[in-house]
């Protein structure tokens, strides 16, 4: 059954695999890996709507590459926790970790609270820490307002 | 390292009974014999927000040590009013003093403060967030009176929504067991959900409209002002306003026992005829700021008593 499923995507010698990706959002994880100008030019498979026993549906992406930079595997974290990406080296799993929410989220979103001073000082980085991972909220170090993960818009500078 | 007060929360209950000693030790010296310890220190005051007892109070404790004060009360004749940003402000003002006092109406301001100087900072205020040093002389007056801080009924009476000395305050005793509150607020302006943490061993919570139980079952009553200045809608603040209003009529059935306190400054929430009266426990509260103030800047600046 294996082997039958990755006649649909192939194997590959050496590379990274994004796996158990919730149906729908393969695309978005694509889309953050190449916002980085160093991921722009790599080849890359997705693969959608894959049949799954934990997620009923799954998507999944392979990557010709070495690996992934930490903000990006953060972001990745952000926007789909429990994912997992694996290292293949000849054609085996060399390493597999498990994606986990992050426990702090450094300079990558924006707070909510409109008299927080994150909103004013220029260039200020933000900071949120996580406040309780089943219900995924987060607060913000400075005014310490907690807010659901997905209340949290972006930073854009 | 250098030690910042920025928030109840980084507070252990150790630390807090930490600052509760010293402050006690502070308050048992005559001012004569403590009035060089901080001797050639400076303390800044830097008050971007109108503020009567908070800045004298922090400013009178330092005098009272031997040290010195220089600051300003009014952002607009400082440079902030050309624009400067409070990271240049920090840095430049540090140079000057030995420990900053900070408030500011942005939240977390004082949390930057922190972060970026090399000094210790003290925050007196963060918009609606945090004043850890009107929460540290709360308890230190409830310890005085009653001798602890936890196993009393507590009742917090008037805007529980929007009150920052409230959530912090509620936030602290949290830390120690067996807490038993009683929230009198109007509809509008109960205690949020959040702080209201549901464990048995901790704390229960029960809430009303009418003040009535406060004033014949708690042990302690704090009262706190409708704040007009955190209404969006001043026609909500009109309805509201008077909710709560205690005189010395409606203390005739409370226990001898009980204490009132405010973190002021008052509107009208309790007729000026109860300061008279052994219930009134707000001008003592005031004057145990002073104690904890002298308290928070010996622990920061590494000293003893």
């Amino acid at each position: 059954m294996k082997d039958k499923k990755f006649l649909y995507i192939p194997k590959i010698e050496k590379g990274i695999v994004i796996d158990h990706i919730p149906a729908g959002f393969g695309a978005k994880i694509l889309e953050i890996i190449q916002s980085d100008d160093l991921m722009k030019d790599i080849i890359v498979t997705l693969g959608l709507n894959y049949k799954s026993t934990k997620l009923g549906r799954k998507d999944m992406i392979k990557l010709k590459v070495d690996d992934l930079t930490p903000p990006m595997v953060q972001h990745i974290s952000l926007i789909c926790p429990g994912v997992t990406i694996k290292k293949i080296s000849d054609y085996a799993v060399e390493k597999k970790v498990t994606v986990r929410s992050p426990r702090e989220v450094r300079d990558r979103l924006e707070c909510r609270n409109p008299n927080c001073i994150t909103n004013y000082e220029h260039h200020m980085e933000t900071c949120f820490r996580m406040e309780n991972e089943s219900n995924q909220t987060y607060r913000c170090i400075y005014c310490e307002r907690v807010f659901q993960l997905d209340e949290l818009r972006p930073l854009i500078r | 390292m250098k030690r910042d007060l920025i928030s109840m929360d980084d507070l252990s209950a150790g630390d807090i009974r930490e600052y509760l000693e010293l402050a006690e030790q502070v308050e048992r010296i005559p001012h004569a014999d403590k009035g060089s310890r901080l001797l050639g220190r400076i303390l800044m005051v830097m008050f971007f927000e109108p503020s009567t007892r908070t800045r004298l109070s922090f400013e009178s404790a330092m005098c009272r040590l031997g040290g010195s004060v220089i600051g300003f009360s009014e952002s607009m004749i400082t440079s902030v009013a050309k624009g400067e940003s409070v990271v240049d402000t920090i840095h430049t003002v540090e140079n000057y003093a030995d420990i900053i006092v900070i408030r500011h109406p942005k939240e977390g301001t004082a949390r930057l403060a922190s972060e970026i100087s090399y000094l210790p900072v003290i925050n007196a205020g963060d918009g609606t967030n945090q004043h850890p040093s009107q929460t540290l002389l709360d308890l230190y007056t409830i310890k005085k009176f009653f001798g602890k801080i936890n196993g009393l009924r507590i009742a917090f009476v008037g805007d529980l929504k929007y009150s920052r000395t409230v959530h912090s305050l509620i936030q602290a005793l949290l830390k120690f067991p067996r807490q038993n509150f009683l929230l009198v607020s109007p509809e509008t302006l109960r205690l949020p959900e959040y702080l209201m943490r549901d464990d048995e061993d901790a704390a229960t919570f029960s809430e009303t409209t009418g003040i009535e139980e406060a004033l014949s079952t708690c042990d302690l009553i704090y009262m706190t002002r409708i704040q007009k200045e955190r209404f969006p809608d001043l026609v909500e603040y009109e309805k509201v306003k008077d909710s709560y209003c205690i005189d010395t009529g409606m203390l005739e059935h409370a226990p001898d026992s009980l204490r009132i306190l405010h973190p002021l400054p008052r509107v009208n929430e309790i007729s000026y005829s109860v300061d008279r009266t052994t219930y009134a426990g707000y001008f003592q509260q005031v004057r145990n700021g002073l104690f904890m103030r002298q308290a928070i800047l010996l622990k920061l600046l590494g000293e003893s008593i």
